[in-house]
């Protein structure tokens, strides 16, 4: 069983200082890693292939760098890592980055199935996953929490849902994007580490894939960024006293007044 | 010692000297000053609690309290491990939670002056954007205070490559409990000149003096670090590794944690860690950093190498803050996961030469066989340091509980000193371990203190009864 493992590089950010004027993240010194989500995709893949044989691929799409997140993916048990980067490729949105995937997807070939993660903690948006799913033209799963059982044409799995859980039995190949509940991601081990530095990756530009390049970067995404603002946050509340029972009352009548204003009951 | 209680006279005077903002005697807020970390049975309540806000203040309050007999208790953050910081005959507490201003930052001679107040984390923060720390934090470093971390020469996880506070604190402003204050030290890198009175100061646990103003020596911090996190069969083969790192390896790492099996299962099921730790015995995590990360790479290597000649079930490296943060976690959360088995606890902090650990071990099973309570021990392995802790079974009383501590605890401490350790490493003596210091220090020893305690505190006022009796 032949696995593709879609990750991306993020920034760290459980410490991020923002810009005030221009609303965006400030970068400098600030630490790249595996989306965290991804981590799950990654052990997802490893399971299936200790369990199927076969073997799991990471891609990333990103600036030179984002190599070392494939070489994280390696360490923790995956068998290659393709690296997609190219300028032309840069400010590509949702839209424009999953068609680039499904091509080297494509290039790639032989795969049963396509996981990631549920969504990017930096962009926070969730859609490059179904999005190749759709230009790959694959069924699709997303917000798998498990995988029930799994052959060489389909594969039963459960998704979670705000109501509860929904069971689907899907053909193969299939991409799914997975959400915490479903694996604890192995840590990389110092055999995996020496693995992954001696593993040469594969580098893929747009002369090597079969792109049109007025559907990719900057000028091929039909997202615009207009502007970015961070929300404020306000504290407006009041203090009221009752420091006896007298004055009771009073205070819970200017409460419920005040939580009236607030359209809050 | 018969101390006097408080008056309305002495209130009045130190009104006088500090102004009635600074002092507080309303039985609710003073409470709060009653304990630090031990457990509650070791509170006393302070008589009044004062607040100044400059050395002067604090010498004059001295004075008086020499003249009158009260005894004075120092405290800053109040998160000791040994009840330093515990008024134990009501009296004065001194709080330190007004002088807590950065004096001078220094980076020509890469030094700050500092009140000891200031929460210990700030001087990191404040120096962080010139790519500069202090080394001598310990573990609390978020919550305690440099003025803390100066009474009890603090230490922690880094010690075995950076020492502890002591080594960074270059000079310091104390007032002497008969009021005068005295400059000790300075921002010279070498001085003999005298008796080193600024180290007697350092780990006095404030009985000797109170630190109002100190000079930290700041030095470069690291830019880069890796965790190893490594699994072995059994508490043996994970202890022998340590002195082979530094001696085989050639590398100092920044820490070397151990985890006794106790502690990796009791956490890791708390956190609901899904590491493979079933089949480990012992757990060590071992950190190494430096400026360059293709070195702190080639050492990890190194040391992972060394790990798995001998005997390493895994070893998982973690070289980025996902990672990180997961393998520290499961070290950081062993206190809290033993809170829910039982709060009833007795951290203890014992150390003993690194190589005498795997000796240590099984004393620690038997005795914890023998008492029917558990044992977890976990700590720096790195310097032999560990935190050994008596956690209540729930099935005792409370008095079966204190009687039983109190038996395992003489067990545990003969043991220790049978192997060339000693009491503490990092937390100090305070009230908690006083009445059992008594039995492994030399009669010549013990005079020493208490002649050198007379001579800055002849009247017994300052935090009395603490580390021993007078």
């Amino acid at each position: 069983m032949d696995i593709i493992v879609l990750i991306k590089q993020v920034p760290e950010t459980s410490n991020v200082k923002m810009d005030p004027n221009t609303g965006t993240m400030v970068r400098d010194g600030v630490e790249s890693i595996i989306n965290p989500l991804d981590l799950y995709a990654i052990e997802v893949g490893l399971q299936l292939k200790e369990e199927h044989g076969g073997k799991v691929t990471a891609v990333t799409m990103g600036p030179p760098s984002a190599s070392k997140a494939l070489k994280e993916a390696i360490a923790m048990g995956c068998d290659e890592g393709v690296l997609i980067t190219d300028r032309k490729f840069a400010g590509s949105d949702t839209w424009s980055t999953a068609y680039i995937l499904s091509a080297a997807i494509k290039k790639i070939g032989n795969y049963d199935i396509v996981l990631a993660g549920e969504r990017a903690t930096d962009g926070d948006t969730g859609q490059v996953g179904p999005n190749i799913a759709a230009c790959l033209d694959l069924p699709l799963g997303t917000y798998i929490s498990r995988i029930d059982k799994t052959d060489c044409d389909k594969i039963i799995v459960e998704r979670l849902l705000e109501e509860g859980y929904e069971k689907l039995e899907m053909p193969l190949p299939a991409l799914l994007t997975v959400v915490k509940e479903i694996s604890f991601p192995r840590l990389p081990t110092l055999r995996g580490k020496q693995r992954a530095k001696k593993t040469e990756l594969i580098v893929f530009s747009a002369e090597n894939l079969e792109l049109d390049e007025n559907l990719t970067g900057l000028r091929g995404s039909p997202t615009r960024v207009v502007k970015i603002e961070s929300p404020k946050v306000m504290r407006n509340g009041i203090m009221l006293s009752a420091k006896d029972e007298d004055q009771l009352e009073d205070a819970v009548n200017k409460l419920v007044e005040f939580l009236k204003t607030k359209e809050i009951i | 010692m018969k101390y006097n209680t408080l008056n309305a006279e002495i209130i009045k005077e130190l009104e006088n000297i500090l102004g009635s903002k600074n002092i507080m005697l309303d039985e609710e807020k003073i409470e709060n000053y009653s304990h630090d970390e031990t457990p509650k049975e070791f509170a006393h309540m302070p008589e009044v609690v004062v607040t100044p806000t400059d050395a002067k203040q604090v010498s004059e309050i001295m004075k008086l309290a020499n003249k009158h007999l009260i005894p004075v208790t120092p405290r800053a953050a109040g998160s000791g491990l040994s009840g330093g910081a515990i008024p134990i005959y009501g009296g004065i507490l001194l709080s330190m939670e007004k002088l807590n201003k950065v004096i001078e930052t220094d980076y020509e001679n890469m030094m700050i002056v500092v009140e000891p107040g200031l929460v210990t984390n700030e001087i990191n923060r404040l120096v962080e954007d010139k790519g500069l720390f202090f080394a001598g934090y310990p573990m609390s470093l978020l919550s305690c205070c440099i003025g803390g971390n100066i009474a009890e020469n603090a230490g922690g996880g880094k010690a075995i490559k950076y020492g502890v506070t002591g080594q960074y604190v270059m000079g310091l402003e104390v007032v002497l409990p008969t009021g005068e204050i005295v400059e000790l030290g300075g921002k010279n890198v070498k001085d003999v000149t005298g008796y080193d009175l600024k180290s007697l100061i350092i780990g006095s646990e404030g009985t000797l003096g109170v630190v109002t103003k100190a000079i930290i020596k700041l030095s470069p911090k690291p830019k880069y670090a890796t965790d190893l996190l490594v699994l072995f069969e059994d508490v043996n083969s994970a202890i022998k590794i340590v002195p082979i790192i530094i001696s085989k390896g050639g590398i100092v790492p920044t820490s070397i944690e151990f985890m006794d099996k106790l502690s990796v299962h009791t956490t890791c099921d708390y956190l609901n860690e899904h590491l493979p730790y079933q089949k480990a015995g012992a757990m060590l995590l071992i950190e190494v950093d430096g400026t360059r990360e293709d070195i702190v790479e080639a050492d990890a290597e190194t040391i992972g190498e060394l790990c798995l000649e001998n005997g390493a079930i895994e070893v998982y490296v973690a070289d980025n803050h996902t990672t990180q943060e997961r393998v520290w976690n499961v070290r950081r959360n062993i206190a809290e996961a033993f809170m829910v088995y039982s709060p009833e606890q007795s951290l203890e902090d014992i150390v003993v030469p690194i190589a005498n650990i795997p000796l240590l071990m099984p004393e620690i099973e038997k005795i914890s066989a023998k008492y029917g309570i558990k044992m977890p021990t976990y700590g720096h392995a790195g310097d032999g340091n560990l935190h050994t802790t008596l956690v209540k079974n729930p099935d005792m009383t409370m008095e079966e509980w204190f009687e039983t501590e109190d038996k395992v605890l003489k067990e545990l401490y003969e043991v220790v000193y049978s192997l060339g350790g000693k009491l503490s490493g990092e937390h100090g003596i305070g009230i908690k371990r006083r009445d059992y210091l008594k039995n492994h220090v030399s009669e010549t020893e013990l005079m020493l203190m208490k002649k050198i305690k007379r001579a800055f505190d002849p009247n017994n006022i300052m935090n009395p009864g603490k580390i021993f009796s007078l």
